[in-house]
């Protein structure tokens, strides 16, 4: 099976990727969807930033995938549109939970819900690969690889490390 | 390594003259003559001759082969001779052999060569030659559905389109004699220069075929107008798009429709030369909804919104003749409006009563109190016109006496008067005011046969600078 090349109708003046939509200024009044993707160990990652965004009165709502080798099936991906402004995606650390993880901020994107994903090092190359093959500009955070056999106040700390930088993706 | 052989021949198993001559052709090759047997659809039904596979098409495009049976001559890998069909005296020439087939008749005519058959042509150029196509190739990965890259990228206006192979855009480009080089003029909102093939890449993607071109090409060279003023009419808040008018005998030979549903749906010409001309604006200008489309409610013509005149009664003088024209000349009218405004008088029988009621309507056109504000087209449907035909008038006659029908004293219009806010400005009260500038009713005779209804589109507010934003007609170069 041989790839298909288009021709592109723009006037290629910009990349051939669609920019991520603008998140908002800040994040008060606003809820952050906190996307668990449903691999192992994530969800002690996301309690450490759900705990973070509490500490500083942001409101957040957990969601998690029913599997991470698939995208996420349209229903939770409508609720969190009709309850989240922003999303956080974690913990991506393999390869198909990688490309269904970038389908679905791709996907909530579209949307109107602009997001960051978090990958672990090993993926930086899979999610960009990905993000080319859809066409757009990915927001992206890495933690070191592999997540799967450390402790949890080591998960913790990894948490600790990109908060700042996860709220810098999910406000403008 | 085709070059290396004496000659070339090449065949189909669908093809009598080919099926024919195989006898000779062996005689030939035990003979000992060097050559290379390409078969274009089935090889193994030629396997006494072990012909080589030319299933790919790619020796018949390199070579330009016609038809089948043709056979090439080759000098240090260059032809010399080509002999098309079966023809005995030619081939004993070739073959310097006076006995060649000598039971077979003189001549039979061979059968079109697979390349050339439709649509195959283009796909050949596009696989196997430069085939300078200058736009940036987008490559999608094997398992991607071209259909959804096409969404993911923007390029759409939330429909689908057909994606823009390279085939599809040489095809594209064969719908017209113009350079794909040729730079048509500078697309709003983002003013970049667009070329024939950009807009071939568009035409693709809105369903055009080729015979569309040239009104595409006709339609986006009077957008692009600076009077035709694109620029405003995309940002505006407004609800207004281009709306596209055709006219001559083109209408009919690309099978366009102005009669039944004129204005609506299930007619591809009219649906997608529309469209591709706001695909235009989109893609290449960068007109993007809610980025400087800054439209409150938008319409549903900015998808599409192109027809066709009926010029199918003589007494009817065209749009674009009145607009200079000659009749039978092909032309695109483009309009700067609003979706339709129904009009329904079923008792009117004169003349006179029919121009009164469709001033009534008309003067509704933007807000019953502004004037000289907007232009505005009327669809004049069959059953309407005919009531004006019968009574002689023509299209000068019903322009004159709907406009003397609009006019209205400016005491009743002016800002604030009958207890309305809008209106014109206070300044006009003792004048007699027109509704529309003289040249600003465009009237176009179409729709179905029955039917005591007409159309009328309101004309966008940048028409109030009577002479910085106008329609535009412009001839359809074939």
């Amino acid at each position: 099976m041989t790839s298909l090349i288009l021709r592109d109708p723009t006037a290629e003046t910009s990349t051939l990727s669609r920019t991520r939509k603008t998140p908002p200024e800040n994040l008060e009044g606003k809820t952050v969807a906190l996307m668990d993707i449903g691999k192992m160990r994530g969800d002690e990652f996301i309690d450490r930033l759900e705990q973070l965004f509490d500490e500083k009165g942001i409101a957040t709502k957990r969601y998690k995938k029913p599997t991470n080798t698939r995208t996420a099936p349209h229903q939770l991906i409508q609720q969190i549109v009709s309850e989240s402004d922003v999303v956080v995606i974690a913990l991506s650390d393999c390869g198909s939970c990688t490309s269904c993880s970038t389908h679905d901020l791709n996907d909530l994107d579209n949307l109107g819900i602009p997001g960051v994903s978090i990958l672990t090092e090993e993926f930086r190359n899979a999610f960009n690969g990905q993000c080319e093959k859809i066409g757009f500009e990915g927001a992206s955070i890495f933690t070191p690889h592999p997540m799967q056999n450390k402790t949890r106040e080591e998960l913790h700390a990894f948490a600790d490390n990109v908060f700042e930088e996860v709220i810098n993706k999910i406000t403008s | 390594m085709q070059d290396t052989y004496q000659c070339l021949l090449f065949l189909k198993q669908d093809c009598e003259t080919c099926v024919l001559i195989e006898p000779v052709v062996k005689e030939v090759i035990d003979k000992g003559v060097d050559i290379g047997v390409f078969v274009e659809d089935d090889p193994s039904f030629y396997k006494k001759l072990s012909p080589l596979d030319g299933t790919s098409l790619e020796p018949s495009f390199k070579w330009q082969v016609e038809a089948t049976p043709t056979l090439i001559k080759l000098d240090g890998g260059s032809e010399v001779e080509r002999i098309v069909g079966w023809d005995k005296k030619a081939w004993h020439t070739f073959f310097q052999d006076e006995n060649l087939g000598s039971k077979l008749p003189e001549f039979r005519p061979g059968c079109g060569s697979k390349s050339r058959e439709p649509g195959v042509y283009e796909n050949l150029v596009a696989r196997f030659s430069e085939n300078g196509i200058e736009a940036r190739k987008v490559e999608l990965g094997e398992w991607d559905d071209e259909m959804e890259a096409c969404f993911e990228r923007g390029w759409t206006d939330g429909l689908p389109v057909t994606p823009p192979t390279d085939a599809r855009i040489l095809r594209m480009l064969n719908g017209t004699n113009r350079d794909p080089k040729d730079i048509i003029g500078k697309v709003p909102p983002n003013l970049v220069p667009i070329t024939v093939e950009k807009a071939a890449i568009n035409a693709v993607m809105a369903g055009c075929k080729p015979e569309y071109f040239p009104v595409v090409l006709a339609a986006l060279e009077a957008a692009l107008e600076p009077v035709f003023t694109m620029h405003g009419l995309l940002c505006t808040t407004c609800f207004s798009s281009p709306i596209i008018i055709v006219n001559g005998p083109i209408a009919k030979a690309i099978g366009m429709n102005w009669g039944m549903n004129v204005l609506g749906q299930g007619n591809r010409a009219n649906a997608t030369i529309g469209r591709a001309l706001q695909l235009i604006i989109r893609n290449v200008g960068g007109g993007i909804p809610g980025d400087l489309d800054r439209s409150t409610f938008g319409g549903p013509g900015k998808y599409t919104f192109c027809f066709a005149e009926d010029e199918t009664d003589p007494s009817w003088e065209p749009l674009s003749v009145a607009r200079g024209f000659k009749r039978g000349e092909n032309a695109v009218t483009l309009f700067q409006g609003d979706g339709v405004q129904g009009f329904i008088d079923q008792r009117s029988s004169t003349p006179e009563q029919i121009t009164k009621s469709l001033a009534s309507s008309l003067l509704a056109v933007g807000h019953p109190k502004l004037a000289e504000f907007t232009n505005a087209l009327l669809v004049l449907s069959p059953e309407h016109y005919a009531i004006y035909r019968n009574a002689g008038w023509d299209r000068k006659r019903i322009t004159e006496e709907l406009h003397q029908a609009m006019v209205r004293p400016g005491s009743e219009l002016i800002q604030g008067a009958q207890g309305v806010g809008e209106g014109i400005h206070p300044s006009r009260a003792s004048e007699m005011v027109n509704k529309f500038w003289p040249e600003g009713l465009l009237i176009v005779r179409a729709g179905g046969q029955a039917g005591l209804y007409s159309a009328i589109c309101a004309g966008w507010t940048g028409g109030r600078f009577r002479y910085e934003s106008v329609p535009v007609t412009k001839k359809i170069e074939l």
